[in-house]
């Protein structure tokens, strides 16, 4: 049961030991000790995973009513086992990135500091200890935004910021009402709103219901609040802009389910205008997002769009509230993270080897880091949902569910804008293969250098790559998990 | 008679007598003097905190045994001695958080001048807490402004005394309308005491007579309080006299000085005016609304200010504007998640003053962002500190700040009518608080290329680390156990009434 406490706290402890010490003598040094703490980190959450069990952890109390427990369920197993693998990968990414950017030791300090707050995001048993790790968790990943300490990265920083503490506000509004008019903050499955309760003040819970689907939504770039994000994502270094893009933007989709499904409950929201008004903001995210990543020339800007579009993929499955779409939403999760952190370290390792960033200059990249790019074209395919990859899997669950929903209107028009915006997708994706692969005639081979990255990069690209083909050609027994918690929280 | 009865008479006296003797002693046996001094009143008011919390009820203390409606009256409760304990505290710890400054910033051969108001100052504030005659706060209200004024001059540029001269007016002006209003309270009612005004007042109310002239005493004190204690609009003396004293005088007058007052307020809201006379006199609607303006328009200064100093000073009128809104919400709550906050606030913005001056002291002195500038890193402990009391300000969960922002929203959430207004209003002052405290942090964590200022390590300034240390301790403390504390103003106020 301490494994909880552990698996939380060494990683933020060892951060701020890191912050705090004096500088290494060499960098191996420092590299040795951060992957023995990121090491022991993974293998807490492991235990702490195994050793649960149904306990729930209490750390002390804010006030009488307001106490900060831990609990791990199913919803924390998947957040956490996939944080846990995009992290470290993304992690030992840095290892061999970091070498050209100075404050290396800031930079693990802070690193580690994120992965205890996102597992305890992923293990907060109540929605009070959710919100006090949400704004931690803005607070330490700000500085990987700002790491460059350019304007721009101060700029986009404060927007994060400021974005980000107004949702966190919006939702801690609705913390506010849920403590008066509820009887409970703590997370259970399908929901703590009686029906009396529901009765009384319908009305005002489903306005707050929206205004915390708004304010926690800002995290996953939900539209009209997702304007910090193509900002902030890309100034960071990529190792972080992965996981700032895979991971913490999942911690608001964690949010969204909790709220909706372990705090509302589907019953109390199933039909109402929230459900309604949800899903047409999560929709014109999905197409909005995906038509900016298309006119967008920067690279790294332009993976940061496409996350506005997918998670809000994500988000679409939640808000149908139908079995297989929520199913297809919480496959997603896994599937973008391992994507879209390995899209990340490719155009990391991009930069790390040529220095260059916009598409355009990147025409015969594939010929000269063959075994990259190759990785970079089968995970794109797993985001554009082509089988035999997990993005298929994951998307043909979601189209299920929507189809299969009923709701007037949105069956259609979701599938319609979900098939539309795969296609934007392949056609923002793709470009970088095909003039990476086929440079064209006037291409001069006579200057082409192998330029394969360090093994330190391609290796967690590789692991990743694995990862999300291996979820389309196995998704058995991860699709009978999902419906396990599907069942419980439906 | 138990001798703990003895102690808050005790402490003051004693503090008016340390005052005189100081004068006519060296600088450094001044400043023992009052260190002891301070160690020797926050002592005596938790004696007398415990022995309330062991009888389990308030006590009077007769002055000369005069009895009561001629005597004057001492009166102590849960509330009163932990307010003495935390000033006491807060005190102790702005004062050795600024010492070393200190020698730069008063002449050495009025050193000991500076104690002596020091001295002075407590005693007064030991006073108003204390104190159950109105007369006898009004003149500790007078004492107050004198040594305040005082301690914003003694540093001596052209600033300062402008600042005092402000200050003066303004105050002077507050305790003018304070002073017409327990006149007419005498008037009304033929009484100095607070027990026995009250009294009276619930027979005058009762009776339905002189409405008005109630309703204008209850406005002359609100409104004289009000002033001294800077609410918006009246906060303009506020800026240059926190911004450009003495830090140790900037951390007092913020956190403690106003705090005096606003306690002094609520005082007279429950044992003299009574709490349900003062609501239907609607004075309450109107310290809602200006709480609110100050709460907005206060942050609106900060932003603008390019001084940190001052944009610490204007971050005050914001957070008097939660006090005066938490004191118009009208409800139990609302006063309690009040007096939070004044313990919160004084905890927190005397840990800015004093974290700031570590930083200026790295920049050559200069006080302006640009030359602050990566100056957490010239001064780690006082970046850390000052990150700390940000985010305190900000509100983040862990820190002292989140409390007093969830003891608002939660009264607020009682108050069907003002819920809306205070909810916005808490939020938008949030993210304002949030962009020009992180704007702030952002800025002094920023590397710079070259190295033009020293750093300070460890060495130079364990005092002053001591402080810090101590004063981030007693914010997380109220951050993570608030319910003890909150259970206490509870019991506190249950005594008031």
């Amino acid at each position: 049961m301490y494994y909880i406490i552990l698996s939380i706290f060494f990683p933020i402890f060892t951060g701020v030991y890191l912050l705090f010490r004096g500088e290494m003598k060499n960098r191996k040094n420092l590299l040795t000790v951060t992957g023995v703490f990121f090491a022991i980190s993974a293998v807490l959450v492991i235990l702490a995973i195994c050793m649960a069990g149904n306990n729930i952890f209490t750390l002390f109390c804010l006030t009488d009513r307001l106490p900060i427990l831990f609990k791990i369920d199913e919803v924390s197993v998947v957040f956490s086992i996939m944080t846990i693998v995009v992290v470290l990968c993304a992690g030992f990414f840095s290892f061999a990135y970091m070498k050209h950017e100075e404050k290396e030791k800031r930079y693990y300090g802070y690193y580690l500091i994120v992965l205890g707050v996102l597992i305890a995001l992923c293990f907060a048993g109540n929605l009070i200890t959710f919100y006090m790790f949400f704004e931690l968790l803005t607070l330490s990943s700000m500085p990987l935004v700002l790491h460059s300490g350019s304007r721009e990265a101060v700029m986009a920083g404060l927007k994060y910021l400021f974005y980000s503490l107004s949702g966190a506000y919006m939702s801690l509004f609705g913390l506010y009402f849920l403590e008066r008019y509820g009887n409970t903050l703590t997370f259970s499955a399908g929901g703590v709103i009686s029906a009396d309760m529901a009765a009384g003040h319908g009305g005002l819970l489903l306005g707050i219901c929206f205004a915390m689907l708004i304010g926690f939504g800002v995290k996953a770039g939900m539209f009209p609040m997702h304007a910090w994000l193509p900002a902030a994502h890309p100034v960071a270094p990529a190792p972080a802009s992965a996981v700032l893009s895979a991971v913490i933007v999942k911690a608001g989709v964690l949010a969204v389910v909790r709220v909706v499904y372990y705090i509302f409950g589907v019953s109390f929201l199933r039909g109402s205008w929230v459900q309604y008004a949800w899903m047409i903001l999560t929709l014109t995210t999905v197409f909005m997002g995906s038509m900016l990543a298309y006119r967008e020339p920067v690279l790294k800007k332009r993976l940061a769009y496409s996350t506005v579009s997918q998670l809000s993929y994500i988000l679409f499955g939640l808000a149908v509230m139908e079995e297989s779409s929520v199913t297809g939403g919480l496959l997603h999760v896994l599937c973008h993270g391992f994507i879209k952190a390995a899209l990340f370290l490719c155009a990391g390792a991009i930069i790390y080897m040529t220095g260059k960033t916009r598409v355009e200059q990147l025409r015969g990249i594939g010929k000269e880091m063959p075994f990259l790019m190759w990785c970079y074209t089968i995970v794109s395919l797993g985001l554009i949902g082509i089988p035999p990859t997990g993005g298929f899997i994951s998307k043909w669950y979601l189209a299920k569910g929507a189809l299969s929903s009923g709701i007037l209107g949105f069956d259609l028009i979701g599938v319609v804008i979900l098939l539309l915006s795969a296609l934007l997708t392949a056609g923002y994706l793709l470009p970088l293969t095909i003039q990476g692969f086929f440079p064209g005639a006037d291409y001069d081979y006579g200057t082409l250098k192998k330029k394969e990255p360090p093994l330190m990069m391609t290796v967690p690209v590789f692991i990743l790559t694995v990862l999300s083909v291996a979820i389309g050609l196995f998704p058995q027994m991860i699709i009978h998990y999902l419906l396990r918690i599907v069942e419980k929280i439906m | 008679m138990s001798l703990v009865r003895n102690f808050p008479a005790v402490s003051i006296l004693l503090c008016l007598f340390a005052g005189i003797i100081s004068s006519g002693l060296k600088k450094r046996a001044a400043e023992y003097v009052n260190t002891i001094l301070i160690f020797v009143a926050g002592l005596l008011s938790l004696c007398t905190l415990l022995y309330i919390l062991e009888t389990g009820q308030m006590f009077v203390y007769v002055m000369g045994k005069f009895p009561a409606p001629w005597g004057n009256e001492i009166r102590a409760g849960v509330l009163e001695a932990f307010t003495a304990l935390f000033f006491c505290i807060i005190m102790l710890l702005s004062l050795v958080g600024g010492r070393k400054k200190l020698a730069d910033e008063v002449e050495e051969g009025k050193t000991f001048l500076y104690y002596v108001l020091m001295d002075l100052l407590l005693a007064s504030l030991l006073a108003l807490v204390y104190t159950n005659d109105l007369f006898t706060a009004y003149v500790f209200v007078e004492i107050n402004t004198i040594a305040a004024c005082g301690l914003i001059m003694i540093r001596q540029n052209g600033r300062t005394i402008e600042a005092a001269a402000r200050y003066m007016i303004m105050s002077l002006l507050g305790s003018g309308l304070l002073l017409m209003g327990i006149c007419m309270l005498y008037d009304l009612t033929g009484h100095l005491l607070m027990s026995n005004i009250k009294e009276q007042m619930k027979w005058v109310y009762l009776a339905g007579h002189y409405k008005i002239p109630m309703l204008v005493t209850i406005a002359l004190m609100s409104v004289g309080l009000a002033i001294k204690s800077a609410l918006f609009p009246f906060h303009a003396w506020l800026p240059d006299a926190y911004g450009y004293s003495t830090v140790s005088s900037a951390a007092i007058l913020s956190s403690l000085v106003s705090k005096g007052y606003i306690f002094l307020l609520i005082k007279i809201i429950y044992r003299v005016i009574g709490f349900e006379v003062f609501y239907e006199s609607r004075i309450m609607d109107v310290l809602f609304a200006f709480g609110l303006m100050g709460m907005i328009f206060g942050s609106i200064s900060a932003i603008r200010e390019n001084d940190i100093r001052r944009m610490i000073a204007f971050s005050s009128v914001a957070q008097i504007g939660y006090i005066y809104m938490g004191i118009g919400m009208g409800t139990q709550a609302g006063m309690e998640a009040s007096v939070f906050h004044i313990l919160s606030h004084a905890a927190t913005k005397s840990l800015l003053f004093i974290a700031a001056i570590g930083l200026t002291e790295v920049s050559g002195g200069s006080r302006q962002f640009i030359e602050l500038t990566g100056s957490a890193y010239r001064n780690k402990w006082a970046g850390v500190a000052f990150t700390v009391g940000s985010l305190s300000m900000v509100g983040v969960p862990l820190f002292s700040g989140f409390i007093s922002k969830l003891l608002f929203a939660q009264a607020a959430v009682q108050n069907d009518v003002k819920m809306l207004p205070a909810l916005i209003v808490l939020g938008i002052s949030t993210i304002l608080n949030a962009i020009y405290f992180m704007k702030t942090v952002i800025r002094i964590y920023t590397p710079v290329e070259e190295h033009k200022y020293g750093s300070m390590t460890f060495k130079d300034m364990k005092l002053y680390v001591a402080a810090l240390f101590s004063f981030i301790i007693l914010n997380v403390a109220l951050g993570v156990s608030s319910q003890p504390i909150v259970d206490l103003i509870g019991q506190g106020l249950a005594m008031f009434s």
